[in-house]
């Protein structure tokens, strides 16, 4: 993508997204849906950074989402920790599971990395569901909102002022990933997706280059996972479970994979089209389960990466089918566009 | 002591043998077309919602255990043809996505027509009470299931070492491109292989719905217990599968009698401690599936 291209996206971006509370009530729509929309996005664009630059099968950062999410709820219960804290708190819980799990996710590449992520993040589902004296279980815990903490020691956050810190975080996410996945260290990562056995003969240590994307996947995942908490003030066990990966994962390529903006593309669709039609009718679950089917046969380029596609001639695809990037070796637009 | 590990140590050998039947069914669908089957406890309770709608309609347990698995292998087929084939091309990843969207839409379907509630499937008269085995006494059922899954196993072991098909099918995983060249039609064989897996959830499925209950997400509380039995098995290995089944299943149970409430994580910690010494599982072939 161009540069002004991309700076009149983003100008467009902040001016939708600023307006949001006020234009939001005018569709019927609750202002929390749409931090919730920014918040998963930050768990998405984790997501898409393993899964959609560096092609390992992310099926696991549910567990990471949920550690943040848990991390900052039983701070906030037990600690009585104010929000940043919170935040921070479970930024770090996610990150120490993710350097947990890393020794052993890093031993296998392709999908069995999918499936290990999967069997391993279900450990803390299982350790959520079953220390019900600590976490209530099944049944989830609920926690107040805490002050924002300094440096406004006494502020409660309202729903309006919530959406406003979660614009702030998801910007400051935004412009991290991007920086992340437009560095050397982000090209490598896109080379190894396209031909680790290549790089390594390079003389890179690619284990430790997947550590370090994984490291980093699993905080923002944290950060996304602890906002999510205390958006909703409220942490449940299933945050943790695989499932909740599937729907990140889903999110990604909905959006398109290896694209800067496809996170936020694939969230808004879930979360309002989840908002929407759960309103509509009980049967979300097969509309739900239709949308991968659909999504995976149909689009595999995601929306951004389809709509570059059919204006291809002027410039390159930025979408990525990871299949493609993974079977052909060819340099593929993820490596030169967003 | 005695009295209460046995019992238990025989609990954990019949879930053990699920989890290896189950993990045997995805095993194969795996190898040969590298697809990751999340709907496979799907068909499993599909299977087992069969068998329960046939004996409630007057049939007779024999006829549902062998007539539902059939029906779940013709819908199997259906789903192969038409949804997963066209994935073959590409990353495992997409058909994993696939066929868990297919996984969410089969349990709200099954919501819809038996109901969000387990619904009541016993074991046939016959098979009901317990057989005393001297030292202590066992459930009948639970008898009939081992036997059940240990034939369905040997089956399986001989239609793959014996037939045509089975040398067909082991070629296969070697190297496609020449036993397509050499006049195999591969697209049967992945369309059998798929089915062959199918029906051993579908058996499975009928026989976990008498002992372990039927609602729509039965079938896949045993589908992560299976992916464990591969992973810790191996992939590509029958008798890894059978070995990690078992060790896992004696595991979860043995960890039900002295710290319960770790019962589902100890087979995560068995993984783990598994794929810490032998990464590609026990019994995992080089080469074989990355």
């Amino acid at each position: 993508m161009k540069a002004r291209t991309e700076v009149l996206l983003f100008a467009g971006f902040i001016a939708v997204f600023a307006a949001a509370p006020a234009v939001a009530p005018l569709v019927q729509l609750d202002i929390s849906i749409v931090s919730e929309v920014l918040v998963t996005a930050i768990a998405v664009m984790s997501v898409n950074l393993l899964l959609g630059y560096t092609g390992l099968p992310a099926f696991g950062n549910a567990a990471y989402f949920g550690l943040g999410a848990y991390g900052a709820a039983l701070s906030v219960k037990y600690l009585g920790v104010h929000f940043i804290e919170a935040v921070l708190i479970g930024m770090v819980s996610a990150f120490l599971g993710g350097l947990i799990l890393a020794p052993f996710l890093l031993r296998r590449r392709g999908i069995y990395f999918g499936l290990l992520s999967i069997a391993f993040g279900q450990v803390f589902y299982f350790i959520a569901y079953r220390a019900t004296d600590v976490t209530g279980g099944e049944d989830g815990m609920n926690i107040v909102r805490p002050y924002l903490g300094l440096p406004a020691a006494h502020v409660t956050l309202n729903e309006q002022s919530f959406y406003y810190l979660a614009l702030v975080v998801f910007v400051v996410a935004l412009f991290a990933f991007r920086g992340v996945v437009r560095s050397p260290f982000g090209r490598t990562l896109i080379a190894i997706r396209q031909n680790e056995a290549r790089v390594r003969f390079l003389g890179l240590n690619t284990d430790r280059f997947i550590f370090v994307a994984l490291l980093i996947s699993a905080t923002m995942a944290g950060v996304s996972g602890a906002l999510f908490a205390l958006l909703i003030n409220f942490a449940y066990p299933l945050e943790l479970d695989w499932h909740q990966s599937g729907y990140f994962v889903l999110s990604m390529i909905l959006g398109g994979a290896g694209t800067v903006w496809g996170s936020l593309v694939g969230a808004f669709i879930y979360v309002i089209g989840k908002d929407i039609i759960s309103t509509i009718t009980p049967l979300w679950q097969i509309f739900l389960g239709a949308l991968f089917v659909a999504c995976v046969l149909g689009f595999p380029r995601g929306i951004l990466g389809t709509i570059s596609l059919l204006g291809r001639r002027r410039g390159t695809p930025s979408g990525t089918d990871v299949s493609a990037a993974l079977e052909s070796q060819a340099p593929t637009g993820a490596s030169r566009g967003v | 002591m005695f009295e209460h590990v046995a019992p238990q140590l025989f609990n954990g050998l019949v879930l053990g043998a699920f989890y290896a039947i189950v993990g045997i069914g995805l095993s194969l669908i795996m190898n040969l077309t590298g697809t990751i089957n999340m709907a496979h406890g799907s068909f499993m309770t599909l299977a087992g919602y069969l068998a329960f709608t046939m004996v409630s309609r007057g049939t007779s347990f024999w006829f549902a255990l062998i007539a539902a698995p059939i029906i779940a292998v013709i819908v199997g087929i259906v789903v192969e043809r038409t949804l997963v084939r066209p994935l073959y091309a590409r990353e495992p990843f997409y058909s994993l996505l696939m066929t868990f969207g297919l996984s969410l839409m089969a349990e709200e379907i099954y919501r819809l027509i038996w109901g969000p509630n387990g619904v009541p499937f016993s074991p046939p008269p016959g098979l009901e009470g317990a057989v005393s085995l001297g030292f202590m006494s066992f459930p009948t059922f639970r008898i009939f299931i081992v036997a059940v899954l240990v034939v369905t196993m040997a089956v399986l072991a001989l239609v793959l070492t014996r037939t045509r098909f089975g040398l067909r099918l082991r070629a296969a995983l070697q190297d496609t491109e020449m036993i397509a060249a050499l006049g195999t039609n591969t697209q049967l064989l992945y369309a059998v292989n798929f089915g062959l897996g199918i029906l051993l959830a579908g058996i499975a499925g009928v026989l976990a719905a008498g002992m372990l209950g039927l609602a729509p997400t039965s079938g896949n509380a045993l589908l992560m217990p299976a992916f464990v039995t591969v992973i810790i098995g191996g992939m590509g290995s029958l008798f890894g599968s059978i070995a990690g089944g078992l060790l896992i299943g004696i595991t979860i149970s043995m960890t039900t009698l002295w710290f319960p409430a770790a019962s589902e994580v100890s087979m995560y910690i068995l993984m783990a401690l598994v794929l810490m010494v032998r990464p590609r599982g026990l019994f995992g072939e080089e080469g074989i599936f990355g």
